[in-house]
C-alpha cells in the first residue's frame, strides 16, 4: 500500500526541510524516497495548506512504574473528579496528573505525540514499567534506567574496580532491564539518605561507602561514553528545588570535564539564593554554561500553575518537600538497594512568588538557550505540570505577546525578579519541531524517527497552522502511527501497539559472576529472574534495538 | 520424573525464587523447603479435567459460549477472585469493563487496610531487600506475620544486614507471639517479645508513639521500646493487615504509619505492610495502571467508580446478578450467594458448596504456563515458569474467548 501525503508545509529539521510545500509518500509504515511519476499511489491525502511535522517524542515523563502507581492511588480525590469514559476506542480511566494508562496514550497521540520516555526506571520495578509501558497505547516507549545509588554499584567503586567493569556493570544492567539510556538521580544522594543524612554535598562521602557524589557522577558519565550509549548520562541533580543550587548545576558540568551530559528538569536546578528573597533566577548562568558546552544537553521542566503530583527517586530531596504536600499527605519508599521514590501532591499557585519565578525561569532557560536541537520540552511530567500543558507552553514560547499577558497576571514582585520581559525571541515552527521531534531522537538515539526522509517510520502529524499555537498544537488534523492514521481531528479512530526502545551495549561476560554474588548473598534473588526475557517486552512483539557505538563520543 | 530448580513461587508474595520442585506422574513436590503454603501449592495439582455446564462435562468451546451467555445478560455483575497472573488481571479487567462489572481481589480485605491509608495519608514503606539489608532493628506488630509468608524471617531477618557497620540485627514483637518456626528461623538473632492481645494492637501503638516524645518518662516496656526505636540506624515497622482482629483495622494501620512517621523525626524508620498471597499486589498494580484507581471499582456507570466499602466482593456479591470467579491460584472458593449465576474458573478438585452455572478448570501461573506476579512488597515483579503440561487453558486465554463470544456492543 502506497499512500501519498500531498502538498504540506514540511517541518523536518533533521533533513533541512523547513516548511517548504512537498510530497511524502508512506509505504508499509516507511517514509519512502519518492517513488517517481509512474507509481500510483492507492491512497492521496490532500494536505495543502497545512503543517506537516513527525511525531512528537517526549524525552522525560513519568508515565509508568512504581511511583506513578503510587501517584495514581495517592490522588484518590483527582480520579473522583476526572474519571474518563471510554471514548471510540480508548479505554475508560481517569487522572490528569496521574491518568491511567489509556488515557496517557490516548492524550498523548491526540497531541500529536508518538513516543514518550519513561526516565527513572529502577532496575528493581523495571519488569513492572515495562509490563505497564505495554498498556499504553499508541505510542512508543522505554526507559532509563536509574543507576549511582545502587549498593552494589556503590561497592564497586569503594572496592576501586576500573573503568572497564564499572562500563561491564552499566551495560549488563542496561541488557537485564531493557533500558534506552542510564539516569542518575542525586548520585549518592538517595542511599545516604537511607542512613539518614537529609543533605550531600558534592565532594562529601557519603555514609557506609564512603564515595562521593563527584565520583559517582564521573564514573557513570564515563561509563556511557565508553559503552557509546547514543543517550548521554540523564543527570537529575544535586539539591533540587534548594534556593542557591546553580552551584551544585554549574560543578556538576565542571565535573563531567567535556563528557557529554544530559542535564534534566534544569528548570529545577537553575535557581540562585540572590535578592530580598533569597530565591532568584539563575537561568542565565546555565543557559550561557549550556551555550558554551557542546558536550551539554537539557531538558527544562517548565512547572505550570495547578494541581499536580510530584513523583521523583529523589527521597532525600522529596523528604524536604513533605512539608509543601498539598493535600497534605505523601509516599516515601526506600527500594531494594537500589534507590527509592518520593510521591508528593503539589499545587503550584501563580500568586505565589515561589512558584511564579519557578515558571519564569523555565522559560528564561528556554529562551536563552540558543540551540534548539540540545533544549527539549518537557514538564518533567507530572512534576512540574501534567504532559497535557505542552500545547499551552509551545504558546508561551511561540508568542510574546501571550507570554507578556501571562506574566502580567503573576505575583506582583515577580517582574523585578526576572528578565523575561526582555526576552523578544520567539520560537518559530521549525524550532519547535526541532526541540520537539528532531533532537530527542537524535539525541537518543532513534535513527528512524523524529524525522521524515526515506526510511523513517512513518509517525507523521498534520496540523492546520493557526496563530493561537496553543489551539494548534492541542489538536492535530491527522496523526499517523507507523503509517496508520490513529487520530483524525481529535478523535482517536484507530489503536495501534506502540514499541519499546532499548539499547543492548556489549560487555565482558565476567561481570556477571559478581553480579551473581551480590544477587545470592544479598537479594534473596537468582539473578536469572531478575533479567528481563526479549519475549516478556511487549509478549515478543515490538522489541527496538539501537546501536551503541563505542569510541563515537 | 524431571526436577526442576530454583523455581519461582507464586503463592503468597515473599518472591521466594530458590525452591526445587520435583513433577512425577502424581504431582508435584517442593522438596527444598518445608513452607506450607509452597507445599500445599504446589503438591495439590489434580490432573486436568474438563470443563462443566450445569455440572455435565462440555468441551470448553461449549462452556466459554455458556459463560458469555450467563454473563452477557447480567446488569449487576461481580468480576473477582483475580487470583490469576499479570496477563489474566488484564483480561478480566477488559471483560469488566465491557460487562460493567465491580472488580475485586478474593485477598483485598488485608491489602485495603494498608491502601485506605496509603490514599488517605500516605506513609514510608520499605522493600524486602532493604529489610534484610540495612535493617537494624525490625518490630512486628500484631499476630506473626509467618502463618501468612512462612519464610519471611528465613529469608528476609535472619541473615545479617550487608550494609551495616556492626552487621548485626534484634527483632520485638509487639501484641504478637512468635510462631515455633519463626523461633527457630531467628535463632542467634536478639528477640524480644512484649505480650498484649490482637484486639490492643492499636491502643499499644498509640502507647508507643506516645512514648516516642520521650522514653525515659514514659518508663517501662514502651518507654524502653521507643527508646530502641530512637536509637536504632534503620528500624522497620512489619504488620500483616489480614491478622488484624475488630472492625476499622485500617485504623490500627493508620497508627502505624503515623508512628513510622514519628520515629523518622529521630532516625530513619520504613513500614512493611505485608500481603500478597494469589498476586493480589499484582492484580492491584494492573487495576490501578489501567483505571487510575485500586481494585473495589466499578465499571456499570462508563467509567472507573472506586469504592472500597460498597465494592468489596463479599459485599457486593450480594447484590450482584452474575458471578465470575478466578482462583488459578487454589482450588478453594467461597460459598456464593445462592440464586446468581456463577461462572468460576479454578484449578481441577476445586469443590464446591453448590455447583456453578460454568465451571472451567484452569493452569496455575508458575505450574502450567509462564506468567508474571508481584511480590508482597509491590516493586519486584516476577516471572513465574512452566513445570508441567496438564492441557489446562490459562485464565487469559479463556477470559478472552469469553469476551469475544460475547454479543458485540459498546460499553464501557
Amino acid at each position: 500500500m502506497l499512500t501519498k501525503l500531498a502538498g504540506g508545509r514540511v517541518y523536518d529539521p533533521a533533513n533541512g526541510r523547513d516548511g517548504e510545500v512537498g510530497d511524502l509518500y508512506v509505504r508499509d509504515g516507511r517514509i519512502i524516497a519518492d517513488p517517481g511519476p509512474g507509481a500510483a499511489p492507492d491512497e492521496t491525502v490532500d494536505l495543502s495548506g497545512k503543517v506537516v511535522m513527525a511525531g512528537a517524542i517526549d524525552i522525560h515523563s513519568h508515565i509508568a512504574g512504581g511511583k506513578v502507581n503510587i501517584a495514581r492511588m495517592l490522588m484518590a480525590e483527582e480520579h473522583r473528579a476526572f474519571p474518563v469514559e471510554a471514548e471510540g476506542l480508548c479505554r475508560c480511566g481517569g487522572g490528569v496528573a496521574s491518568p491511567s494508562t489509556h488515557v496517557t496514550g490516548c492524550r498523548y497521540a491526540q497531541m500529536g505525540y508518538t513516543a514518550a520516555f519513561e526516565p527513572a526506571m529502577l532496575p528493581s520495578n523495571a519488569r513492572h514499567a515495562h509490563l505497564e509501558m505495554a498498556d499504553i497505547p499508541l505510542i512508543d516507549t522505554g526507559g532509563y534506567v536509574v543507576l549511582g545509588n545502587d549498593d552494589l554499584f556503590l561497592d564497586l567503586l569503594a572496592s576501586g574496580a576500573g573503568e572497564e567493569v564499572i562500563a561491564d556493570y552499566v551495560a549488563w544492567t542496561l541488557n537485564a532491564t531493557r533500558a534506552l539510556a542510564v539516569k542518575a538521580v542525586n548520585p549518592g544522594g538517595i542511599n545516604a539518605f537511607k542512613y539518614n543524612q537529609r543533605r550531600l554535598d558534592v565532594d562529601e562521602a557519603g555514609p557506609f561507602h564512603a564515595v562521593t557524589p563527584r565520583r559517582i557522577l564521573t564514573a557513570l558519565a564515563g561509563a556511557v561514553q565508553r559503552l557509546g550509549i547514543p543517550h548521554p548520562l540523564h543527570l537529575h541533580g544535586f539539591n533540587l528545588g534548594v534556593p542557591g543550587n546553580v552551584e551544585a548545576t554549574l560543578d556538576s558540568i565542571a565535573a563531567v570535564d567535556g563528557l557529554r551530559l544530559h542535564l534534566t528538569h534544569v528548570q529545577f536546578h537553575a535557581y540562585g539564593a540572590e535578592g530580598d528573597r533569597r530565591f532568584s533566577s539563575a537561568a542565565a548562568r546555565v543557559a550561557e554554561a549550556v551555550n558554551r558546552r557542546p558536550n551539554l544537553s537539557v531538558d527544562v521542566g517548565q512547572i505550570m500553575f495547578g494541581q499536580t503530583v510530584t513523583a521523583s527517586a529523589d527521597t532525600m530531596a522529596q523528604m524536604g518537600n513533605t512539608g509543601l504536600a498539598h493535600p497534605k499527605k505523601w509516599v516515601m519508599m526506600d527500594i531494594e538497594c537500589d534507590a527509592g521514590c518520593g510521591v508528593v501532591p503539589f499545587r503550584y499557585r501563580d500568586k505565589a512568588f515561589v512558584n511564579a519565578l519557578q515558571w519564569a525561569i523555565g522559560l528564561e532557560l528556554f529562551l536563552l538557550i540558543d540551540d534548539p536541537w540540545r533544549v527539549f520540552l518537557t514538564t518533567d511530567h507530572p512534576n512540574g505540570a501534567p504532559f497535557t500543558s505542552y500545547p499551552e507552553l509551545i504558546r508561551l514560547l511561540m508568542d510574546r505577546d501571550y507570554r507578556l499577558a501571562k506574566l502580567a497576571e503573576l505575583h506582583p514582585a515577580l517582574p523585578r525578579h526576572t528578565i523575561l520581559a526582555e526576552l523578544k525571541r520567539e520560537y518559530t515552527l521549525g524550532e519547535i519541531a526541532t526541540m520537539t521531534r528532531a533532537a530527542p531522537a537524535r539525541i537518543l538515539g532513534l535513527s528512524d524517527r523524529g524525522h521524515l526522509g526515506p526510511g523513517a517510520a512513518a509517525d507523521v502529524v498534520v496540523y492546520t497552522d493557526r496563530a493561537d499555537r496553543k489551539a494548534m498544537f492541542e489538536k492535530p488534523d491527522m496523526v499517523f502511527k507507523d503509517g496508520r492514521l490513529v487520530v483524525r481531528d481529535g478523535v482517536v479512530v484507530a489503536l495501534a501497539r506502540g514499541r519499546t526502545h532499548v539499547v543492548e551495549p556489549a560487555y565482558d561476560p565476567a561481570i556477571e559472576a559478581r553480579i551473581a554474588r551480590h544477587f545470592d548473598e544479598r537479594m534473596g534473588m537468582n539473578l536469572r529472574h531478575f533479567r528481563i526475557a526479549k519475549d516478556e517486552i511487549r509478549g515478543g512483539d515490538g522489541l527496538v534495538r539501537h546501536n551503541c557505538t563505542p569510541g563515537a563520543f | 520424573m524431571a526436577t526442576h530448580r530454583d523455581v519461582v513461587c507464586p503463592f503468597c508474595g515473599l518472591g521466594c525464587d530458590d525452591l526445587t520442585v520435583k513433577a512425577a506422574a502424581r504431582g508435584l513436590t517442593a522438596q527444598s523447603t518445608d513452607c506450607p503454603i509452597a507445599q500445599d501449592g504446589f503438591g495439590r495439582m489434580r490432573p486436568a479435567e474438563p470443563p462443566r455446564v450445569g455440572g455435565a462435562p462440555v468441551a470448553l468451546e461449549d462452556a466459554v459460549r455458556a459463560a458469555a451467555g450467563a454473563l452477557g445478560g447480567s446488569r449487576a455483575p461481580l468480576v473477582a477472585g483475580l487470583g490469576c497472573d499479570v496477563d489474566g488481571v488484564r483480561a478480566a479487567l477488559a471483560l469488566a469493563e465491557r460487562l460493567g462489572a465491580v472488580v475485586d481481589h478474593a485477598g483485598s480485605e488485608g491489602l485495603y487496610r494498608n491502601l485506605a491509608v496509603l490514599q488517605r495519608t500516605g506513609w514510608i514503606a520499605t522493600t524486602f531487600a532493604e529489610v534484610r539489608n540495612r535493617c537494624d532493628l525490625l518490630l512486628v506488630v500484631g499476630p506473626d506475620p509467618a502463618p501468612f509468608h512462612p519464610r519471611l524471617y528465613e529469608r528476609w531477618v535472619a541473615p545479617a544486614p550487608a550494609y551495616r557497620e556492626p552487621g548485626s540485627r534484634a527483632v520485638v514483637f509487639l501484641c504478637g507471639e512468635p510462631a515455633e518456626r519463626t523461633r527457630a528461623a531467628l535463632a542467634g538473632v536478639p528477640v524480644t517479645v512484649l505480650p498484649g492481645a490482637a484486639g490492643e494492637v492499636g491502643d499499644a501503638v498509640a502507647v508507643l508513639s506516645a512514648a516516642l516524645a520521650d522514653p525515659a518518662a514514659a518508663g517501662g516496656e514502651m518507654g524502653a521500646l521507643a527508646e530502641r526505636l530512637r536509637a536504632a540506624r534503620y528500624a522497620v515497622v512489619a504488620w500483616a493487615a489480614a491478622g488484624f482482629e475488630g472492625a476499622h483495622a485500617d485504623l490500627v494501620v493508620e497508627r502505624l504509619s503515623g508512628l513510622v512517621r514519628e520515629v523518622n523525626r529521630h532516625t530513619r524508620c520504613a513500614g512493611l505492610p505485608l500481603s500478597g498471597h494469589d498476586n493480589v499486589v499484582g492484580a492491584n498494580q494492573v487495576c490501578t495502571w489501567q483505571l487510575g484507581v485500586p481494585l473495589r471499582t466499578s465499571l456499570a456507570g462508563g467509567v472507573p467508580v472506586h469504592d472500597p466499602h460498597r465494592f468489596a466482593w463479599q459485599r457486593f456479591q450480594e447484590v450482584a446478578d452474575a458471578v465470575l470467579w478466578i482462583s488459578a491460584f487454589r482450588p478453594e472458593v467461597p460459598d456464593f450467594p445462592v440464586g446468581k449465576p456463577v461462572v468460576a474458573l479454578a484449578p481441577p478438585g476445586t469443590v464446591f458448596a453448590a455447583e456453578p452455572a460454568v465451571f472451567i478448570p484452569v493452569g496455575t501461573p508458575g505450574i502450567d504456563h509462564a506468567g508474571h506476579v508481584f511480590r508482597g512488597d509491590t516493586v519486584v515483579a516476577l516471572r513465574t515458569g512452566r513445570l508441567i503440561d496438564r492441557g489446562l487453558p490459562d485464565v487469559a486465554t479463556v477470559l478472552n474467548a469469553i469476551l469475544a463470544a460475547l454479543p458485540q456492543e459498546v460499553a464501557c
